[in-house]
């Protein structure tokens, strides 16, 4: 290669610290409010004068604060099983379905990843508002799922595609009905499609917060809605304490995905 | 008296077009059929069909007396190798063996004596907790083998099983899957395009051809006996020459050349009017090179030796005719005179009674 890292001389130190400074661009406000959760000030101060556990005490003994963390993993938690599963069918049916519109319908289902979030959340009020959704964990569950399922059909979509059908067909010919081909031989087959789906529309479901702002309900809010909130009257380091709870979850999630890939591929 | 697998009569249609038609074939137990043919030659549909991918939209097909068209594909007990690798691949090696097995529901002490039986019958004994990616793609297709005869199906369906490897490869397992064919005795029904693989594979062929089988017989017999123009051309090589009936007497006929000779008594595949075009076919390896001319030569055609190549233990001779019809000449290098044959001699070609057949256009 004309460009090889190897073969750059001098301008490989240039490389470097361009490397160096977006990578410190995208981690230093991280890392800041990380810093900051530890800090003894109360005035969110940096450097902090001292170090302290004292907002995350703070944090653990507020149950209001429980409460919303609960509820975020309760939404995102029913969530991601119905996205998969619904990502699952409609996968099935786009994929191997021959049907008139059915690129049209794949549009269709994709549609909530290109509109704006804004524009779906005010749809969604006004349809809840007729049915009395709004405000309870239902209306929560169905609001995140159109966001959500989009990330799952798009991520089973492609793993069924890349399964060769024979493969489903052989455990049929073996015995198998089909039923019990598709579970036994094409489910483990795309396992690695149904968990990166599975995680997906968890965290699309976990830090949404424009559509859950109008479905919230002062003893319905979710994590994102709660520090919205919490941040619009003050800025206490309990905010940075939740934040780097939740950089500290997303973080660990995201490594159990690289995990689980990595360990597929060996 | 049933025959073990009678394929009566099947027809399939894809909206308008035709993939099979009319195709019936009767396969005795423990025989090994080929079906040969181009692709779209209706052979992989056909194969479908008895596999119940596709339901034939006319025709029976009966499997010892009883018709197997209403059970669904996982009732058919078949086994089946697929063209593409489809060994599943979150399974090892043992437990793709005996996948078909556990679907069974049978004993696990049996399903682990069966697997260990097939692992030796495919000789990858010690290959039984490998991965299906930790394998070639020979060894994947001898597991695929296994999987297929684990559940002692009594009809064994191939598709291509051989067309991913080199052929070297496919050569090595040809073997293996005619002595396997021999130590189980399971009836095999085997589709390739490939007329070598056909004739060292199987006991008969079945020459597929626009969706209709064009001719069932022994290899040998789909070589020295062809009866139409598409089988001769299909199975092994071929000159054919146009030529123009002269007279028509029975299952023989003299045929004018254009050049205006006249040859006679040449066995016709059917009747056709004296004046109607025909072909004449003669197998490169049944023509022999002798000197023109002079009261003592053969009858036959005479032409004009064009080229010559070596390629071991045969000679191959390009010849055009006077009207420029092309032939070509293949001879064991041994029996050529050391001198050979030079380009640019005139040669006669003549051939024994019976190795040069007449199709009617």
């Amino acid at each position: 290669m004309l460009l090889d890292f190897s073969r750059l001389g001098p301008w490989r130190l240039v490389l470097v610290l361009i490397a160096l400074l977006v990578g410190a661009y995208l981690l230093l406000p991280i890392l800041l409010i990380v810093g900051l959760s530890f800090g003894s000030s109360r005035w969110l101060q940096f450097p902090p004068p001292g170090w302290t556990l004292r907002w995350y005490r703070e944090l653990f003994d507020d149950p209001a604060w429980i409460a919303s963390f609960l509820t975020s993993f309760r939404i995102a938690a029913v969530v991601t099983v119905l996205s998969v599963v619904i990502g699952l069918m409609a996968s099935f049916g786009l994929t191997r379905g021959e049907f008139r519109g059915r690129e049209l319908l794949r549009a269709l289902f994709l549609t909530p990843m290109i509109l704006p979030v804004v524009v779906l959340a005010v749809a969604l009020y006004a349809f809840f508002l007729r049915l009395h959704l709004n405000g309870t964990f239902t209306g929560f569950v169905l609001a995140h799922l159109v966001v959500a399922l989009p990330f799952s059909i798009i991520a089973i979509s492609n793993a069924l595609e890349r399964f060769d059908r024979d493969i489903e067909t052989a455990a049929i010919v073996c015995g198998a009905s089909p039923l019990e081909a598709k579970l036994r031989v094409t489910l483990p087959g795309i396992r690695l499609g149904l968990m990166s789906a599975a995680l997906f529309s968890f965290l699309a479901s976990w830090d949404e917060v424009v559509i859950a702002i109008f479905m919230a309900s002062p003893d319905l809010q979710t994590l994102p809605v709660r520090i919205f909130s919490t941040l619009r009257q003050d800025l206490s380091p309990v905010i940075a304490a939740v934040s780097t709870v939740l950089i500290a979850l997303t973080a660990g999630l995201m490594a159990l995905a690289a995990l689980l890939r990595k360990d597929a591929r060996s | 008296m049933t025959c073990f697998l009678d394929i009566r009569g099947i027809t399939k249609s894809f909206g308008k077009v035709a993939a099979v038609s009319d195709v019936s074939l009767e396969i005795a137990r423990g025989e090994f059929m080929t079906f040969l043919g181009p692709s779209g030659s209706g052979k992989s549909t056909t194969l479908y069909m008895i596999a119940g991918f596709f339901d034939p939209s006319a025709g029976d097909i009966r499997l010892e007396g009883r018709s197997i068209l209403r059970e669904p594909s996982n009732r058919r007990n078949i086994g089946m190798v697929f063209q593409r690798y489809t060994l599943f691949p979150h399974l090892s090696v043992a437990e793709n063996v005996a996948f078909p097995l556990r679907v069974r529901r049978r004993p696990a002490a049996e399903i682990a004596r069966k697997v260990e039986q097939m692992l030796a019958l495919v000789r990858l004994e010690g290959f039984a907790d490998r991965m299906p990616a930790q394998l070639s793609g020979g060894q994947q297709q001898r597991v695929a083998l296994a999987r297929a005869l684990a559940y002692d199906p009594p009809l064994l369906l191939m598709d291509e099983p051989l067309s991913a490897l080199d052929k070297k490869l496919r050569e090595e397992i040809q073997v293996e899957i005619r002595r396997i064919h021999r130590e189980t005795g399971v009836t095999i029904l085997y589709v390739t395009h490939d007329q070598e693989e056909a004739l060292s594979l199987s006991d008969r062929v079945a020459l597929f051809n626009h969706g209709r089988i064009e001719q069932v017989g022994k290899g040998r017999d789909l070589y020295e006996a062809p009866r139409t123009r598409f089988v001769a051309g299909f199975v092994g090589h071929s000159n054919f020459l146009d030529c123009t009936i002269a007279a028509h007497a029975g299952e023989r006929a003299d045929i004018v050349l254009p050049d205006g000779s006249r040859l006679p008594e040449l066995p016709i595949d059917r009747q056709a009017p004296v004046g109607a075009a025909a072909r004449l076919m003669i197998r490169p390896d049944r023509l022999r090179i002798s000197s023109p001319a002079g009261a003592d030569a053969p009858a036959g055609i005479d032409a004009v030796l064009s080229d010559a190549t070596f390629i071991g233990e045969t000679f191959h001779f390009a010849l055009t005719t006077a009207w420029g019809g092309a032939l070509n000449v293949r001879m064991p290098s041994h029996t050529l005179p050391p001198a050979g044959h030079g380009v640019g001699q005139r040669v006669r070609l003549s051939w024994a009674p019976g190795d040069a057949r007449l199709f009617a256009e």
